[in-house]
């Protein structure tokens, strides 16, 4: 009776979502052909040979200065001799079609001796453009390093690798995406990270089924452990040395080819609020200004929602000195509390949507036209109040205060189920909605760890690199979360150890 | 001794447990509930301004009471329904353990209806029962259903937002009247022991232990974390207490249904007035674990008695307190709801001890037997 529902176990085809492969080394050079740039012809001069190449690729210098003048002088009868003679490192000569086939697209030179021949000569001829490596703009520091990742996945490992001149830095390449087959780089430190974390982070990496994978964001959001979660659960970074000191820690690392951002993990919630200026600066300061920017987060994302609960249901609540500034100020106001503050939001969301997709220049434009002028003539036609303006405004800018540009993202919106909360129960639905997402934070694991972790599973030793950040001569040991094979950082004792006076 | 062996218990996997530092806020998040908002009055009509006396009385019996419980599970090898089961039997073992499962169902159902009534006196007389039982216990799905850890974390918390509202006791401590204690003892002891009894009903929340304990990583360990987390509400309701007598007359306080909430109205900033708004929001954050962690414990309950999957019962059970929670509104009623669920929980208490005796004898008779 209930068969209809059980659906019907074919036992399923894999899908091979490859592109269409070509069967011989011809139909390859054909299926190339089709393209203006690929270039193929014959040189009939002393050798007798086939070259290809696809021009947009590959490093024509090479070709012209170190290729070329060999095969015109000398007479070579075969590949082997070809090979030793060439002036260029690591010439392959092959028959496998794959090979060729993925050696050719990433710009390498092919020669054959005949055109039917399946054997060849490839030539690494590869001509690398990137952007050359810049001031990082989405997580500026004043002080510090200013060097920041670029689209080259060599550059960025480069920029790692030459801040940690260690053998045990192991760097493992995997391709993701059936059709871009992007490059993906583990990296980690050997010795210090936990194999588990490095077996799920590849195990997931391989099981990504999907065609393309353009930027790192795809990776934090197919990889992630609850990928409906607004969260993001891996940390992107767009400074090497904030990815070094995290690898030191003993996290991973997972750079993109073609993506500007490294993502390290597993990271906790806490780690969204630190920046990297806050080891630049001494302790006491960078724990004031940590505490500075998890109130702004918590203001802005509270401080509308309270401002509708209070006003929509408990006035009692606001004392008598207070209350002629708010009865004034929102005296002509037509509308009822939420239905102001959802105007006031979406008009911020507006700018800084509006903002963020023009150049910059026109951007500040838009800031200035859209914050002063909109703002002021809104208050003065009487639909919205001054102390709302002033509120939303400063929790607009609070929500800047993220060191960490997907946090922000995540503080934008979350305040608008607040909101909600507050219009229907005022503080008590604020309460409900509050739990709501410290219960979603506790559930959530990064990489198989605990997302909110030195709260909960609370651990001192990490809370002193949490909300404050200790000295780091009481940081003597790696963060707990990471399970590290050693966890120790420097000799406790050593570090300690008092002098007495005048010793 | 291989019948010893194979009843060793039920083990967890150790991602799933927690470790014993969390047992202090498990049992000291359970015991702090509604109660406390309002059980001043109660004391005050048994044992007048003594009942301070009655609370220390109540600690001490709860401290032995602890004891009892871990002494039960160290030997036990399990849970409740372990233990039952090896003492009773199967059927009836079963049946006892499901008279606790529906005993955990009906303190999360009177946790639920005072903490709505609370809402409905204090702040929203016209609240719409249905949509706020809907959202309250939609959440509470949402949270238990994220397993013993998520709760355990909710525990934790609700006792660090907790401690910021003891601070609000500085207020009425500041308007009151020290010399209302004196005499010190007035009443006799049978009139202390009474409001020994009555406090009782508040510190319930102990006999939890019997079904989380083997979630607990070397429960060993965790002994004197629940000692402690006991000695902690103890003083914390000596506090409410002594705070309350200071700011109210005897006569006065007879009167008043919520003491605590009663007290938080004079608290007073200078952006910020009638507190007992901001107090009963945050209280969500205290009554929580005690919804959760009671309809966990329910939950768990058939799901060892009868091996079945918990998710389907926690909907069943979800549903029937959405179902039951509109319909029970008025003072009287829930009053009575709540002191009947006091009683019983007094009885569950007393019944512990019971079931040591119980388990030493028939311990005693199988080994006898084998030997």
């Amino acid at each position: 009776m209930w068969n209809w529902k059980r659906k019907e176990k074919k036992p399923s085809k894999k899908q091979e979502q490859t592109a269409k492969k070509s069967d011989t080394l011809s139909d390859f050079i054909k299926a190339l052909g089709n393209s203006e740039d690929f270039v193929h012809y014959s040189l009939s001069g002393t050798t007798h040979c086939t070259v290809s190449y696809i021009k947009t690729i590959s490093d024509l210098e090479t070709l012209t200065r170190h290729v070329l003048p060999v095969l015109n002088d000398i007479s070579f009868y075969t590949l082997e001799e070809m090979q030793q003679k060439i002036p260029v490192e690591h010439i392959l000569i092959t028959d496998k079609l794959d090979l060729i086939q993925e050696k050719v697209m990433f710009g390498y030179i092919l020669i054959q001796l005949n055109e039917k021949d399946k054997e060849v000569l490839l030539i690494p001829a590869v001509s690398l453009q990137s952007r050359a490596v810049s001031i990082p703009e989405v997580e500026f520091s004043v002080v510090g390093p200013k060097e920041a990742f670029v689209e080259t996945l060599n550059t960025n490992i480069n920029l790692i690798r030459k801040r940690m001149p260690l053998p045990q830095l192991t760097v493992k390449e995997y391709n993701v995406g059936k059709i871009t087959n992007t490059r993906v780089a583990v990296i980690y430190v050997d010795g210090i990270v936990d194999q588990d974390n490095v077996e799920t982070v590849t195990q997931r990496l391989k099981d990504i089924e999907y065609d393309q994978m353009i930027d790192s964001s795809f990776v934090t959001q197919m990889i992630a452990d609850n990928s409906n979660s607004p969260f993001p659960q891996l940390l992107d970074t767009e400074r090497p040395d904030r990815v070094v000191s995290t690898l030191v820690e003993g996290k991973i690392a997972i750079l993109v080819d073609g993506s500007p951002h490294a993502l390290t993990c597993p990271t906790t919630v806490v780690e969204f609020f630190g920046a990297s200026d806050d080891y630049f600066l001494p302790w006491h300061l960078a724990s004031v200004f940590r505490l500075i920017r998890l109130f702004a987060v918590i203001f802005s994302v509270l401080s509308t929602p309270l401002y509708v609960a209070v006003l929509t249901y408990h006035h009692e609540m606001i004392p008598a000195d207070l209350m002629p500034t708010i009865v004034s100020s929102r005296s002509d106001i037509p509308f009822p509390p939420i239905l102001e503050v959802i105007v006031l939001e979406l008009a911020i969301e507006l700018l800084r949507e509006a903002g963020a997709r023009l150049p910059t220049k026109i951007g500040q434009t838009i800031g200035i036209v859209g914050g002063i002028v909109i703002g002021t003539a809104a208050v003065d036609a009487g639909l919205t109040s001054n102390v709302l303006l002033i509120i939303v405004a400063l929790g607009a800018l609070a929500s800047f205060t993220t060191p960490v540009y997907q946090i922000g993202n995540t503080i934008r919106l979350i305040r608008f189920p607040f909101l909600l909360g507050a219009q229907l129960w005022g503080l008590i639905g604020v309460s409900m909605c509050m739990v709501y997402f410290i219960g979603h934070l506790i559930k959530l694991q990064s990489i198989g760890r605990p997302f909110f972790e030195p709260l909960y599973p609370m651990r001192i030793n990490d809370l002193k690199d949490a909300f404050i950040r200790m000295p780091f001569n009481k940081q003597t040991e790696r963060p707990v979360l990471m399970r590290t094979e050693d966890p120790k950082r420097m000799n406790q004792s050593r570090v300690n150890a008092k002098r007495d006076i005048d010793e | 001794m291989n019948k010893l062996n194979n009843s060793s218990g039920i083990s967890i996997p150790e991602n799933y447990l927690v470790t014993p530092t969390y047992v202090f806020f498990l049992v000291h998040s359970m015991q702090v509930g509604v109660g406390i908002l309002g059980f001043e009055r109660y004391l005050v009509e048994k044992a007048g301004f003594d009942a301070w006396i009655s609370i220390l009385i109540a600690g001490v019996v709860l401290h032995i009471i602890l004891w009892t419980i871990y002494r039960l599970l160290q030997n036990g090898g399990g849970d409740i329904v372990h233990i039952h089961k090896k003492i009773f039997g199967k059927y009836v073992g079963g049946f006892l353990s499901l008279l606790f499962s529906a005993y955990f169902l009906m303190l999360a159902f009177t946790v639920i209806i005072t903490f709505i009534e609370v809402i409905q006196v204090w702040v929203f007389p016209g609240l719409n029962l249905w949509a706020f039982a809907f959202v309250l216990i939609c959440l509470v799905y949402y949270l238990v259903s994220g397993g013993f850890r998520v709760i355990t974390g909710i525990c934790l918390i609700s006792v660090v937002i907790g401690l910021p509202i003891i601070l609000l006791k500085y207020f009425p401590v500041e308007a009151g009247h020290t010399i209302n204690i004196y005499p010190v003892i007035s009443h006799s002891a049978g009139d202390i022991l009474a409001a020994s009894k009555q406090s009782m009903l508040s510190f319930i929340g102990l006999e939890f232990l019997l079904i989380y304990y083997p979630f607990i990583k070397n429960p060993e360990k965790s002994k004197k974390w629940a000692h402690f987390a006991v000695f902690y509400t103890t003083m914390l309701y000596l506090i409410s207490v002594l705070v309350t007598f200071v700011y109210f007359s005897e006569e006065q306080l007879k009167q008043v249904v919520w003491g605590t909430i009663a007290t938080w109205k004079i608290v007073e900033f200078p952006f910020i007035e009638r507190f007992e708004y901001v107090g009963i929001a945050m209280w969500l954050y205290v009554v929580l674990p005690n919804i959760c962690l009671g309809l966990w414990g329910a939950t768990r309950i058939p799901k060892r008695v009868f091996h079945m999957k918990q998710k389907p019962v926690l909907i069943v059970f979800c549903l029937l307190l959405f179902l039951a929670t509109p319909f029970v509104t008025g003072r009287p009623l829930i009053n009575s709801i709540n002191s009947f669920s006091g009683q019983v929980g007094f009885y569950v208490l007393l019944y512990i001890p019971v079931l040591l005796i119980l388990k030493t004898i028939s311990d005693k008779v199988r080994n006898r037997h084998e030997k």
